[in-house]
């Protein structure tokens, strides 16, 4: 009883295949009640088959999973009325005004003693109570899709990327709103590509890629764990340095085209290559030594970039 | 199954259905526009009141009487042509199926038969008529039939051959009668099919049926506020379609509990192939075309419109095997003949076709794993 109430979601030996494709390979991993848990990974990585399998969307291939101590595939009925879920890519009905659709959802789960107007002031949209779903911008139709989530006021809440494709602004607010439902104490379980989104928000990140979870941890912890080397960042290199570095054993890596990153473990190895350089008569405009932070580190491990704006810089080692 | 989620459901549709004009349009004013038209195309001929160009070279009181009486007796609107003109040339000028000719001593020769001075006088009327006009014939046929009244009329015998007319039906009916009970049957069924596909591959691709599923609203409850609010929709464009025909042609139909009986089965029966359908065809697109492959054959050819009586006897027999042809029977017995014998015989079939159907569609309507 006592693990029951401090896991909220148990994940054991979880697969999912779909034909011949292993979408999700054989996880486990716990989401401790009351914390926010970021599922990282990029497109295609197995997330939403993962989360859709907890919150009984999908069905699992083989594995088990227990949502507030009960298996998801035995126990729907009694878990639905106790979980809140934002689907990828969520819409509602065109139609509908937000307040009429809060109204339904809390309908489906009660006689509506939902605190609809609660709901809707939480999620900054009470400007737009009476505006129909197809004239709400795409942030406002997240928000009142994460509104949605909790009509039921439920005690695990499962997101699946709730901020993609918003822009800086409207991310922003959801991640406020987000913050709130934290400090209510609510489980959040949450998938997101935004590194800085899963340092920000979340307690425990686990790194998913290729259907696999390669590291868990809070954002700190990852980073420990992970950065036993410093990246050496040279700007405006010339182009023959580049063979220098290679000559040294090290790889490195071009960012934003003109720039040089190379992954060092030793402060001495940084002398070394800044030496050779000077002596094959190569010049740079600056440096810059830090240890990784996430998106580096998710690099590392995964050997994949979280999104697109990353991939040009290649592989590291 | 929760009466009060089935109730939310039912809301949010009509609420949709109310604020989507187009949609609305479609289903509640096509079908009356249908009956509008067709009703006014075919409306009695007892009713209806032909042109007649009528040419008086004898100008008396005697030939303006008797076009006086062409009028009332053959409810004919007369226009009249002008005698210094050549009626042929007329005739063709202005595109005239008919002129009617009164020659000159039209006066003269009816008085002398009139007074009983001349028994053989007798008055040659010139029709003038364009052969290659469908509806002159029917017009000549008329005038004949006056003439034939009249001459006998003028003997001051009354005649001798006399007739009534027993229908084998308790009533006569009219065409539109025989028609609104076809329409009704059709427009439910374009109705429930197309809004199922319509509703079910939208909410699908859009993923609100996987949110749907995470709720505690069961396929049961979702099934069921479908076809409640198709049963509700059916309802009411049979109200607006009723009102009109009553409203515009004073048709006389028998309204009772077969007409909901046999609608509601309508409803049961397109919904169901509505969900078959979108299980196997999941594009919006492609639903929407396999629909309408289904729609047009039935519309057409289960005798919606006209009788399949009139047509050749393998598309008779291709009728009986459309689920569309037991409801139009169906509801023709309920509704003109008071059949209930024959209502019930078609109320089975269908009944057992929708049932067949429907659970079937209940099979096939995926809710879990998404798409
Ligand atoms: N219903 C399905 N049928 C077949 N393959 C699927 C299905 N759903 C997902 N996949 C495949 O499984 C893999 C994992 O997909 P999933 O949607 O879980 O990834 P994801 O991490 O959520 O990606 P994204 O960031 O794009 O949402 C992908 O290769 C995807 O193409
Ligand atoms: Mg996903």
């Amino acid at each position: 009883m006592a693990n029951q109430a401090k896991h909220a979601i148990e994940v054991e030996n979880l697969t999912k295949r779909y034909g011949n494709l292993l979408a999700v390979n054989g996880i486990s991993f716990t989401v401790r009640t009351g914390e926010v848990f970021a599922f990282l990974g990029p497109n295609g990585a197995g997330k939403s088959t993962t989360v859709e399998i907890i919150d009984m969307i999908r069905r699992p291939t083989s594995g088990k999973v227990r949502l507030l101590g009960m298996d998801v595939t035995k126990k729907k009925r009694a878990i639905v009325p106790r979980i809140g879920v934002l689907p990828q890519d969520f819409s509602s009905f065109d139609r509908i005004t937000v307040r009429e659709t809060l109204q339904f959802y809390s309908r489906l789960f009660s006689r509506g003693n939902a605190d609809i107007d609660g709901l809707i002031e939480l999620v900054h949209l009470k400007d737009k109570a009476e505006e129909q779903y197809k004239n709400l911008s795409g942030g406002l139709q997240q928000r009142l899709g994460i509104a949605i989530a909790l009509v039921n006021d439920p005690e695990v809440v499962f997101l699946d990327e709730p901020t993609t494709g918003l822009d800086p602004r409207a991310r922003r607010e959801v991640w406020d709103v987000l913050l709130g439902l934290k400090e209510q104490g609510k489980t959040i379980f949450l998938t997101t590509h935004y590194m800085e989104e899963a340092e920000i928000l979340a307690d425990t990140v686990a790194i998913i890629s290729k259907g696999k979870i390669i590291a868990t941890g809070s954002p700190v912890e990852l980073i420990e764990n992970n950065s036993n080397y410093l990246v050496l960042t040279l700007q405006s290199v010339d182009a023959n340095a580049v063979e220098i570095i290679r000559k040294l054993g090290f790889e490195p890596v071009h960012d934003n085209h003109q720039d040089l990153k190379v992954r060092v473990e030793h402060t001495e190895d940084i002398l070394k290559t800044l030496n050779a350089i000077k002596d094959a008569g190569g010049s740079f405009l600056s440096l810059d030594v830090r240890r990784p932070n996430l998106e580096e580190v998710f690099l590392k491990l995964t050997g994949e970039a979280l999104h697109a704006g990353l991939a040009e810089g290649g592989e590291v080692g | 199954m929760k009466l009060r989620v089935i109730r939310a459901n039912l809301i949010v549709k009509l609420k949709t259905f109310y604020r989507e004009r187009t949609a609305m349009f479609f289903t509640l004013a096509f079908p009356i526009i249908l009956i509008l038209v067709f009703g006014t195309i075919f409306l009695d001929r007892d009713k209806l009141s032909l042109d007649l160009y009528v040419q008086d070279l004898d100008h008396t009181q005697a030939s303006a009487k008797f076009v006086k009486t062409l009028q009332f007796n053959g409810n004919f609107k007369i226009i009249e042509v002008d005698p210094a003109t050549d009626a042929r040339e007329y005739a063709q000028k202005h595109k005239l199926n008919l002129i009617l000719v009164i020659p000159k001593d039209f006066g003269n020769l009816h008085d002398q038969r009139a007074d009983n001075k001349t028994h053989d006088a007798s008055v040659i009327l010139t029709y003038i008529y364009d052969p290659s006009s469908t509806s002159v014939k029917t017009k000549m046929e008329y005038l004949n039939m006056e003439f034939a009244g009249m001459n006998q009329r003028m003997s001051g015998r009354p005649p001798f051959y006399r007739w009534e007319e027993v229908s084998i039906l308790d009533q006569k009916y009219r065409f539109i009668e025989f028609f609104i009970p076809g329409v009704i049957a059709m427009a439910v069924m374009i109705a429930s099919l197309f809004g199922t596909v319509n509703m079910n591959t939208e909410l699908l691709q859009k993923g609100i049926i996987r949110k749907l599923s995470t709720t505690p609203i069961t396929r049961t409850d979702w099934i069921l506020s479908n076809i409640l609010y198709q049963f509700a929709l059916a309802i009411i464009s049979t109200i607006a379609m009723l009102l009109v025909s009553y409203w515009v042609f004073h048709v006389e139909l028998h309204i009772n509990a077969w007409l909901l009986g046999f609608i509601l089965l309508d409803v049961f029966a397109f919904v169901g192939i509505g969900m078959i359908l979108t299980r196997f065809v999941q594009e919006a697109q492609s639903a929407v075309a396999a629909a309408n492959a289904i729609v047009f054959p039935m519309m057409f050819l289960s005798g919606s419109f006209f009788p399949i009586e009139m047509m050749p006897g393998f598309l008779q027999t291709f009728a009986r095997v459309l689920p569309l042809y037991y409801v139009n029977e169906g509801l023709r017995a309920s509704m003109i003949f008071s059949d209930n014998l024959a209502a019930l015989r078609y109320a089975a079939i269908i009944g057992a076709f929708a049932a067949v159907v429907f659970a079937l569609g209940i099979i096939a309507t995926k809710w879990e794993e998404g798409k």
